[in-house]
């Protein structure tokens, strides 16, 4: 058995419930347990950090110290998180002034931020606290007929000072787990590239430029169906799809699954299930 | 004892270089330069063996073949970087075909001819966002007294002052790449190293024409600046500590991108977690939500997928301890560690 906390990534409690629903499914078909971080709040959205960056080492310093309390490293599903939460453990690993300013707040609630609790993204630890050949195993239902083009964002990838498990310019294991679920990795040139996400309400026409132009070359690469590790980019990419590609006089669409959803898939859950059906295009 | 043989290593390699003139040339193509080149060769030594004993019209720029002037950046394999400082064995292991090697002009900047791109707009670009400092010392006093600053300031800037100007996280850049208007990283990073210099006296005016339109709010964070800027120099340090800055000394509610980032704060303060759906409207305000969102909240609704009104996103358990010490976090002040 192998145990984590999770941590609650605001747009998977809202808009992509899907990702936490598809888990659920199978999390103990690899022996896995996440124990759910129910006070944990939300990690900045890359907001917080350059508004107040002592606040967000406060909020993302006592999140790292709640999974430090149950002795467990912490897993999240999304990159941004991913990254906001890696950045402050640097910054505290780092720092024992900032360490000892937050933990003069974290006493109040009897936590403590020590840096023992690692920080993972889910793609991680299916590649490589699971291990592919374990997930192998477990495939009732290869994914034979499908071509998948992996998306796997930025804040997995950039900067990989703070990353570092994928090279991000040639990134790689999202593309493996694609295979050993049976299904066929597709090569296209913006796999590593931006979703555009965070500037959707800033300045939405060139977002939509950035999201149809890696959308159009999904398509072209003749893939089925698009694979993200981060619920971000997929909302962009699913969500925003139509809008994206009519802007840009684009024909075609391609369905854009979760990370999560596809391991659920081969491991024999139902569309149904794995919550497959809320996404905007089928 | 007898050393073992050290034999040369040598290998044919091609290079496949972009060509393009436009007053001649109707649409850029592709020319292949097979040549044998020996282990610890450079790409710009290979280049220069091709103009000097194949192609002499190949045009491409260079100068101090040492990774200090900037001008030899170009895409190798895909990527931007300086030809001077990429060794041609190292590319091998990234090349598509065996022993073929891409050389391609940096992206979102004109081609003028094959390699060589056009820095104008870069140069308007730093006209445009003041990329000097002018100087707060009245004109009567220039170069009779010394104008120091302290070291702790200079260490701010520091890494900034490293740039180039190369132009290889230009052509790397997400926003760039969709919007041509767009201030770019390497701008942002020389505004910013005038904006931290004690001795600027447009601080608030160069501040003001950062967070304009096409300026430091359109970064899309995907980092890839900083990930392939050739001296390291962790940019997007420089593009936070400006969004900093703005929202101290212009507030919260000053631009749309301003407004988006407050609701962040609000929310972790209120309820710990966001309240997505309200975001579109504190960020632009009713009418663009209403003209902007309403069609596809619909398609959302239908599929269960719009994120929750206000009152039903729960505050997280414990969120009043979490409150109480961001309260005090507040009343000490910021401590600012970023200036
Ligand atoms: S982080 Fe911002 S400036 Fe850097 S490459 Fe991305 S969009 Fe451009
Ligand atoms: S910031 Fe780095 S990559 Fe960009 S122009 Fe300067 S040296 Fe080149
Ligand atoms: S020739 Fe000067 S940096 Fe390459």
């Amino acid at each position: 058995m192998k145990k984590y906390a999770y941590y609650l990534s605001c747009i998977n409690e809202a808009m992509t419930k899907e990702v936490d629903k598809s888990l659920e499914q199978w999390e103990k078909d690899l022996d896995l347990e996440l124990v759910k971080l129910e006070q944990g709040t939300c990690c900045g959205g890359s907001n917080l950090d350059y508004v107040n960056p002592d606040e967000f080492l406060v909020v993302n310093g006592r999140n790292i110290a709640l999974a430090e309390k149950l002795g467990l490293d912490m897993v999240t599903s999304c990159n941004t998180c991913l990254l906001s939460l890696r950045r402050a453990k640097d910054e505290l690993d780092r720092s024992k002034e900032k360490r000892e300013m937050v933990n003069g707040f974290l006493k109040r609630e009897d936590l403590e931020y020590t840096g023992k609790s690692a920080v993972k993204h889910l793609l991680w630890v299916l590649n490589e606290d699971i291990g592919l050949e374990a997930i192998a195993k477990k495939v009732k239902n290869p994914l034979k007929e499908y071509k998948v083009a992996s998306f796997y964002g930025c804040h997995i990838l950039r900067p990989s000072s703070l990353l570092g498990v994928d090279d991000p310019k040639a990134p790689k294991s999202l593309d493996q787990l694609v295979d050993v679920l049976g299904a066929k990795p597709v090569k296209y040139k913006s796999s590593n590239q931006c979703c555009g996400f965070h500037t959707l309400l800033v300045a939405e026409d060139e977002s939509l430029r950035i999201a149809a132009a890696a959308l159009d070359d999904a398509i072209k690469s003749g893939a089925d169906y698009i694979v993200t590790p981060c619920p971000l980019c997929h909302t962009v990419l699913d969500g925003y799809q139509k809008k994206a590609l009519d802007k840009q006089g684009i024909k075609g669409s391609i369905p854009v699954l979760h990370l999560s959803q596809l391991v659920g898939l081969a491991f024999g859950y139902t569309q149904k299930e794995l919550g497959i059906n809320r996404h905007l295009v089928s | 004892m007898t050393m073992p043989e050290v034999k040369e290593e040598k290998r044919e390699i091609t290079f496949r270089v972009y060509r393009f003139n436009p007053q001649i040339d109707a649409s850029p193509f592709y020319d292949e330069y097979p040549i044998t080149v020996e282990k610890g060769i450079t790409v710009l030594r290979a280049l220069n063996y091709i103009k000097e004993h194949i192609e002499p019209r190949l045009s491409f720029r260079s100068f101090c073949q040492a990774g200090i002037c900037g001008s030899c950046a170009m895409r190798i394999n895909s990527v931007s970087k300086l030809a001077c400082t990429t060794q041609v064995w190292d590319e091998l292991a990234f090349a598509d075909r065996e022993n073929v090697i891409l050389v391609e002009p940096i992206a979102n900047l004109p081609v003028i001819r094959d390699l060589v791109v056009d820095m104008d707009s870069v140069v308007g670009k730093i006209e445009k966002y003041f990329g000097w400092v002018e100087s707060k010392m009245p004109e009567n006093q220039m170069g009779k007294k010394e104008f120091n600053i302290a070291e702790a300031e200079f260490k701010l800037y520091d890494a900034a002052t490293d740039c180039i100007l190369c132009a290889s996280c230009i052509s790397e850049c997400t926003m760039t790449k969709a919007n041509k208007e767009y201030i770019t990283p390497a701008v942002l990073l020389k505004s910013y190293r005038m904006e931290a210099d004690s001795r600027d006296a447009v601080h608030d005016k160069r501040l003001g024409v950062l967070v304009s339109d096409n300026g430091v709010w359109d970064c899309t964070h995907c980092y890839r600046c900083m990930e392939h800027c050739v001296k390291h120099i962790p940019i997007m340090e420089a593009i936070h500590h400006i969004r900093e800055d703005a929202v101290q000394k212009r507030g919260l509610s000053d631009t749309p991108g301003a407004k988006h980032a407050a609701a962040f704060v609000k929310d972790i303060e209120k309820k710990g977690r966001l309240v997505e759906s309200l975001l579109p409207i504190r960020t632009n305000g009713l009418s663009w939500t209403v003209k902007n969102m309403l069609p596809m909240a619909f398609k959302m609704t239908k599929k269960g997928k719009t994120p929750p009104p206000p009152f039903m996103v729960k505050a997280v358990p414990g969120i009043e301890n979490l409150r109480s010490m961001l309260k005090e976090l507040k009343s000490r002040g910021n401590s600012n560690h970023h200036k």
